[in-house]
């Protein structure tokens, strides 16, 4: 995030799109929640009547995948009405002129055509973000998660930066992160274009600050996606080890998944459970998990926070980093002589321009926001207040672009797919946590009522849903929380898998896949034959 | 526009929910209009249209459904509007009510606490009608009693005109000199002139705070914010109180001028009568003086050709005593959980709205008619002894004239008793008289020669309050009165402080014989000292007043206290069970 | 503690103390080290003035005034421990134990669960006075797993009402009724599954009674020993909100939320309060595994494992050379498994083939 997570409170005009924070996210919602009672208005655009459409001002039912198209729109009518702001545009921005040229023939009208959005709606909601004194946009993977990701994300940076809402409290262009350590990861250097602290591995200089530290080379040349390995696997890739996912589950086209990673060599999985993915693995290291291990992980807000140990793991269970490490000297490598989690982020603090400032002592009240440059330096709760890290604020020439897979007459219903409160991700942790399944202990199929009339379901009964890559059964929801022409599952359970289904491309440039827009076809089918026992070939049963 | 006489109206009886919704959706303080519109459309408040309003308005569910439950007249079950509502007030209960409660039993009847009519009881509230008689055979729809005439020609001020034929209707009124104050007052004076004008007159909150009236409009005048609003508080909750239900059932244009007049002073453009639940018919009539007021344009966007506007809209209470304390009215009128609001901030600066606001009571607000009219100082020059104007007394129980006497400020509480209202009923003394409707506690003894003014009657740690007086003669068992008005203000605690919550509930325990201790200096004992934090600690005038009862009990009848104790064990208190008159929710 | 500085004061027990403008008097007095009791206060929330506990004595006002709610002026002078004022602490305390079914409750009900209990013991308030009816309806029908409604043990002070709605923006419980017969409740007094409750637990831990309460903690009731409390960082997503976990001896048995979480402020979801029994799930992994002959995975110890691991990446890198090996980092270990994966990879095989989850 741009800005920290206390700045939710603070904006005027509240613009979420792609993140079903109440569910995903419900403690951040609480401070979207108290700006509304203070007096904010609130944007949502999301295909779903989703918890935060019910509180918005306006909810924007986008059909999934015409962001763009959207904020185009929006960029439009907020150049037509003059609410740029042309001080900031002109101090920190650069091809603004170009961009308000750009956007004179997206009109709501044009954009209404695609996203399905009501045009006065979108008019609305423009003037409501350009009118703010302080406007700030969150987001989440109903933005990334599919072809167009990144153009999704600059497009918001475009309205952004044309009304300057950057930099400031209460506003900026704010994603959330999904994953407690999703940014740490990053942050570590866990990226095949970053060294620690988002040093780009193509920078000679890079090269050899790291091969000083590491006592070797590294390529120059920017390493394979997680995606483009999977693809590549037998044919290119043949070994591979993988800590704490459940790739096989968790990854769009399950079969391919499958295929890929029984094709490998060699598989090592570090994990906590008998995953689906460590199932296939030659190997399966038992790691310690989550209140057994002492460590750092750094939130959506970039707050760097101590995770500490407070029972003793099973049986022989390890931290992550001292199984890499006894790996790493059995295979004859010199530099990995850690003898705790301390000295381990210890030395990522002094390799990480982002973390210089910190070491495991300094983190220990959590209080601070990298970038710490330096060991005087108080943190960065705002990015972008003085400038920005790279020079100015670039307005980018976007164009609107289809989904790579679109409904037809074969596969007329938008799939799309996402995560529900009580449960996480595909319930390794929350599935095996008492209680959970009181609140959801089966997945269904949200499906308007004039679908499930028109397809023959049946509210409670069985549908059939396939597209080429697969064909699952799930129980079906009459819901008007979803839009007309799309249906919603989440891919928690193991006996709904929903990622048989998708997986029609990925984003150009960060390989994210798109998960978030899958057509697909939906018959009537009888309930499976013995309730409760259902996985057959493809799981486990219910975790 | 102003939005009068759909509350209870009958054509909101063929509007769907979302018409009804649509109808109030831009009106401010929509909630309890669109609850009384759904109520009286399908006769209770069911599950769907709860659900319709809470999305309608944007009001969370389970606060609607709190918020709903707070009232004592929002029925639940279908049909539950029309059952009969029995006032089980301590007049009405003297008077049969409990019999007539029987008797309408098998209709689904229910108590509710007092609804203003001690001088014809007993009331029963049957959807929007009021009727009146001590049993089922004589129950009759009649209009409520006028105030009686004036005695030993004393001068009044909001009964001045009141008895003339006519004088509820728009020509009536002008032709006995209404609106004239006001023509003066937006035409050729300033709204500081106004404000002085009240400040001379010495005029103070009639509803019992005494608040001076001029002050209170100069801190709106002077307060930032706008919308700023005149709040016509019309919440006569308190047992044995009738006064504003006369003044508004046959002046309502005076409360209207007197609005209008505020409005004028202070710079606010909107105004609200809140008005109680059980007044129904007073609804239609203040409905219809606003009707006329806007025809005639002294309501609107230019009262009476000054260009000031002033728009005026009615708020119908749903049975909630609280309400009639100001920032609990606020709180109602906005939709909100009725507690009283945590004060400062006050209404003056952060009202309705959490803007500036006039909470006035009506017979204040029927008095500025009269001091614009005839001046500060003829207002000023009506009390006795040095005290200001003029005071309603709404008079009940055993006496033999009961009804809304106008006195003199000052006045001799046993001439009000004796020469003006008849004294008891022949063979019967006075035992003791409540002050302040039930919230001053019982006088009695000496302390019945006190004169009507707040200093006067403070010095017999009471107060005059809103002027309700209830008699008591030598038949009543004092215990078993405060048994009832204890359990009166248990019934009506809002439960948000706890010294009142649980303090009216343990005194009520008490009183019953229901719980306490069986040796009576230890019973004394909890009874002060729970009195005693009550008084010193409450949130609010209930919490604050409710001690009176007890404490004003144990000074004057210690022998009917210890008799009360002592008989508790041996005799169990029948008829003081636990449930109480005004039973359960209709 | 006195001022020198220049800014407006009262006089708080005979000190003159600085405040800043705002300030209520309760949160200047308590910042001044003054131990004013109170029920229905939590800082997260609104003054909400119910209790009526912390009243003190202002000079010249008639009565005692509830500092939660008055705000400081400048040269009042407060007395917070007076005699009179202590005199109706002690009588609102038994009026407290006498409407409610008990006064001692377990330690694992909650975060705030002994506040009741405490003050009681501190104004000596188990005198047996003020007998008579207990408040409050408890629902024991209720079959949620995790949140006890005891409101027998309701005091009304709408902590949990509050904390709902100004906290947590959910608005699922409401105050049904009014006076003695106020109950908690949620809408047409269903289970709280059929309401708006999202089972965050804000509510359970803000109760200063125990009327509601954790039951995944106090199933635990039994284990021996002391409750510890640790540290840590909620395990889900991205928000990173700070957690105490519980524990005695070497079994974890709860979570409280932590008021000092510099993301959180308290805040919880109902993963990061209720679900973390996984950790000590009976399906962990407690030994590394190894693919036999028979093609099966089987227990084996560190070194046998290890070698065959490293012996496959070598045998990798050797037939297809170091490009062949693919490191995966996982979003929801710490900085220090993905830090260690990363030099694994570029500082063992000198290539960039490194990726996190953060692309699914």
């Amino acid at each position: 995030m741009s800005n920290p997570l206390a700045d939710m409170e603070k904006p005027d005009v509240i613009f979420c799109i792609g993140t079903n924070m109440t569910e995903c996210h419900p403690v951040a919602a609480t401070r979207l929640k108290r700006a509304l009672a203070r007096g904010a208005k609130m944007i949502v655009a999301d295909p779903r009547k989703i918890g935060l459409a019910e509180i918005a001002d306006i909810h924007l039912p986008i059909r999934v995948g015409s962001d763009v198209s959207l904020l185009l729109a929006m960029a439009h009518v907020i150049a037509r009405e003059g609410l740029v702001n042309q001080a900031f545009i002109d101090e920190r921005t650069a091809h603004g002129e170009d961009f308000m040229k750009h956007v004179e023939s997206y009109t709501p009208e044009w954009a209404s055509g695609i996203c399905e959005c009501d045009p006065e709606d979108i008019e609305q909601a423009a003037l409501l973000y350009g009118g703010a004194d302080r406007g700030a946009i969150y987001y989440t993977v109903g933005v990334t998660e599919h072809i167009c990701g990144v153009d999704n994300v600059q497009s918001l940076c475009n309205l952004a930066l044309m009304t300057g809402n950057l930099g400031r409290e209460g506003t900026g262009v704010n994603p959330m992160r999904g994953q407690n350590n999703i940014q740490g990861a990053g942050d570590a250097g866990a990226l095949p274009n970053n060294y620690p602290g988002f040093q780009a591995v193509t920078d000679p200089a890079h090269q050899e600050k790291f091969r000083r530290a590491y006592g070797r080379k590294v390529d120059l040349e920017t390493g394979m996606t997680k995606v483009t390995a999977l693809d590549l696997c037998g044919d290119g890739i043949h070994a591979m080890i993988i800590d704490g996912e459940n790739t096989l589950v968790t990854d769009p086209d399950r079969h391919h998944c499958e295929h890929a990673l029984k094709s490998l060599d060699c598989l090592v999985v570090i994990d906590i459970f008998m995953t689906e993915t460590a199932k296939v693995a030659d190997v399966v290291f038992p790691a310690t998990a989550w209140a057994e291990t002492d460590g750092v992980c750094t939130n959506t807000e970039r707050r760097v926070q101590r995770l500490r140990a407070a029972v003793p793991p099973p049986g022989e269970a390890k931290p992550d980093w001292w199984i890499l490490t006894q790996l790493a000297r059995r295979m004859g490598w010199q530099g990995f002589d850690f003898g705790s989690a301390r000295e381990v982020f210890n030395e990522l603090c002094a390799l990480s321009p982002l973390y210089n400032g910190l070491d495991w002592d300094r983190i220990d009240l959590g209080e601070y926001q990298w970038p710490v440059p330096t060991r005087d330096h108080p943190g960065t709760p705002r990015l972008h207040e003085e400038r920005f890290e790279n020079g100015r604020g670039i307005f980018k020439m976007l164009e609107y672009r289809d989904p790579e897979e679109t409904v037809s007459d074969e596969f007329p219903m938008w799939l799309t797919t996402g995560r529900r409160l009580p449960q996480y991700h595909t319930r390794t942790q929350t599935g095996r946590s008492s209680g959970i399944d009181y609140l959801l202990a089966e997945e269904t199929l949200e499906v308007h009522p004039d679908d499930i009339a028109r397809l023959g379901l049946e509210d409670g009964g069985w549908a059939e849903m396939s597209n080429p890559r697969g064909c699952l059964h799930v129980k079906v929801r009459a819901t008007a929380k979803s839009p007309r022409g799309t249906v919603f599952a989440s891919f928690a359970f193991e006996d709904v898998p929903v990622n048989v289904l998708t997986g029609g491309g990925y984003d150009p440039v960060t390989q994210t896949a798109a998960l978030k827009a899958c057509p697909v076809a939906l018959k009537p089918v009888g309930p499976p034959p013995a309730l409760g026992q259902t996985g057959g070939d493809i799981g486990l049963g219910r975790l | 526009m102003t939005d009068q006489g759909a509350t209870h109206d009958r054509s909101a009886r063929r509007m769907t929910d979302q018409e009804i919704l649509a109808r109030w959706n831009e009106e401010p303080g929509p909630l309890l209009p669109v609850l009384h519109a759904f109520h009286a459309r399908d006769g209770y408040l069911s599950e769907d249209a709860i659900r319709a309003v809470s999305q309608g308005l944007r009001i969370p569910l389970a606060d609607l459904y709190g918020t709903i439950t707070f009232y004592h007249h929002f029925a639940r079950v279908p049909g539950g509007l029309d059952c009969p509502r029995v006032c089980t007030g301590p007049v009405c209960v003297q008077e049969g009510a409990l019999g007539l409660l029987r008797e309408l039993a098998p209709e689904g009847a229910t108590g509710m606490p007092c609804s203003g009519r001690c001088d014809d009881p007993v009331p029963v509230l049957r959807g929007h009608l009021t009727l009146a008689g001590r049993s089922a055979a004589e129950l009759v729809a009649r209009p409520a009693p006028l105030p009686p005439p004036a005695l030993d020609g004393a001068a009044e001020c909001v009964f001045r005109t009141i008895r003339e034929p006519g004088h509820a209707t728009l020509p009536g009124y002008r032709r006995d000199g209404g609106y004239e104050g006001l023509a003066c007052a937006v035409r050729e004076m300033t709204p500081t002139q106004v404000i002085e004008a009240i400040d001379r007159s010495g005029l103070a909150g009639r509803g019992g705070a005494g608040f001076p009236t001029g002050r209170k409009w100069r801190a709106v005048a002077e307060a930032d914010g706008t919308p700023k609003s005149i709040v016509c508080n019309a919440d006569e909750g308190e047992p044995g109180c009738f006064k504003d239900r006369a003044l508004m059932d046959y002046d309502p244009h005076a409360v209207i001028e007197g609005m209008i007049a505020s409005g004028y002073a202070t710079g606010a453009h909107r105004g609200f009568i809140y008005l109680r639940y059980e007044y129904p018919e007073t609804e239609d009539i203040l409905a219809e003086a606003i009707r006329e007021a806007e025809d005639a344009g002294i309501l609107g966007p230019s009262v009476m050709g000054s260009g000031f506007a002033f728009d005026l809209h009615i708020r119908r209470g749903a049975g909630a005593y609280i309400c009639g304390e100001e920032t609990s009215l606020l709180n109602s009128m906005e939709g909100k959980h009725p507690f009283p609001r945590n004060r400062p901030p006050f209404p003056v600066t952060h009202g309705f709205e959490d803007l500036p606001t006039v909470v006035n009571n009506v017979e204040t607000l029927a008095s500025v008619p009269h001091i614009l009219a005839l001046g500060a100082e003829w207002y000023a020059g009506l009390g006795m002894n040095g005290h200001a104007g003029t005071k309603v007394i709404s008079l009940s129980g055993d006496i033999l004239r009961p009804g809304n006497y106008e006195v003199p400020m000052g006045f001799p509480l046993e001439r009000l008793l004796y020469d003006w209202a008849g004294g008891p009923s022949e063979g019967r003394t006075i035992q003791a008289v409540t002050m302040a409707g039930l919230s001053g506690g019982f006088l009695a003894g000496d302390d019945l020669f006190v004169t009507l003014d707040e200093p006067a009657i403070r010095a017999r740690k009471s107060f005059l309050g809103a002027g309700g007086i209830m008699v008591f003669d030598d038949s009543r068992d004092m215990v078993e009165v405060a048994h009832a008005a204890m359990e009166f203000f248990a019934h009506e605690s809002c439960g948000k402080c706890f010294p009142c919550r649980i303090g009216t509930q343990r005194l009520t325990e008490r009183l019953a014989g229901e719980a306490g201790p069986d040796a009576v200096v230890a019973w004394v004992d909890e009874v002060a000292d729970i009195g005693y934090t009550m008084k010193e600690t409450s949130a609010c005038g209930l919490g604050t007043a409710a001690p009176l009862i007890t404490e004003s009990l144990m000074r004057y009848f210690p022998e009917a206290v210890s008799r009360h104790v002592t008989a508790r064990g041996a005799l169990p208190m029948a008829g003081r069970g636990s449930g109480g008159p005004h039973g359960t929710e209709p | 503690m006195s001022t020198n500085g220049t800014g407006p004061t009262i006089v708080l027990d005979g000190e003159k103390v600085a405040f800043t403008p705002g300030e209520t008097v309760y949160e200047a007095a308590t910042r001044h080290g003054k131990d004013i009791p109170t029920l229905c206060y939590d800082p997260r929330l609104e003054p909400f003035g119910g209790c009526r506990l912390c009243v003190v004595e202002v000079e010249g006002a008639r009565a005692p005034v509830a500092s939660c709610t008055a705000r400081c002026q400048a040269g009042m002078e407060v007395r917070t421990r007076s005699a009179r004022v202590e005199v109706h602490r002690r009588t609102l305390m038994e009026m407290l134990a006498s409407e409610n079914r008990e006064v001692d409750v377990d330690e694992l009900t909650s975060l705030a669960s002994q506040e009741m209990t405490e003050l009681v013991d501190r104004y000596e308030a188990r005198t047996g006075r003020f007998q008579g009816r207990k408040s409050g309806a408890s629902r024991p029908d209720d079959p949620n797993p995790f949140i006890m409604r005891d409101y027998d043990n309701c005091i009304s002070c709408y902590r949990c009402v509050r904390v709902c709605a100004e906290q947590e923006g959910d608005y699922a419980i409401s105050v049904k009724g009014r006076g003695f017969d106020t109950q908690i409740t949620v809408e047409f007094d269903g289970h709280l599954k059929e309401s708006a409750c999202t089972f965050c637990g804000q509510c359970v831990h803000t109760c200063p009674t125990g009327a509601l309460g954790d039951l995944k903690a106090l199933a635990h009731r039994e284990v021996p020993g002391d409750t510890k409390k640790t540290r840590t960082v909620c395990p889900y997503c991205g928000v990173g909100c700070s957690v105490d976990l519980l524990t005695r001896g070497n079994q974890l048995i709860g979570v409280h939320p932590a008021m000092d979480g510099p993301a959180n402020l308290g805040a919880l979801c109902v993963k990061g309060q209720f679900a973390f029994d996984f950790v000590q799930h009976p399906d962990r992994l407690a030994h590394p595994l190894v693919r036999g002959e028979d093609g099966e995975l089987h227990e084996a110890g560190w070194d046998e494992a290890l070698d065959r691991a490293a012996e496959g990446f070598l045998r990798v890198r050797e037939r297809y050379g170091r490009h062949a090996v693919y490191g995966v980092a996982s979003g929801r270990a710490p900085h220090e498994a993905a830090y260690t994966m990363q030099k694994f990879i570029r500082g063992g095989f000198g290539t960039n083939h490194i990726d996190n989850c953060s692309r699914a």
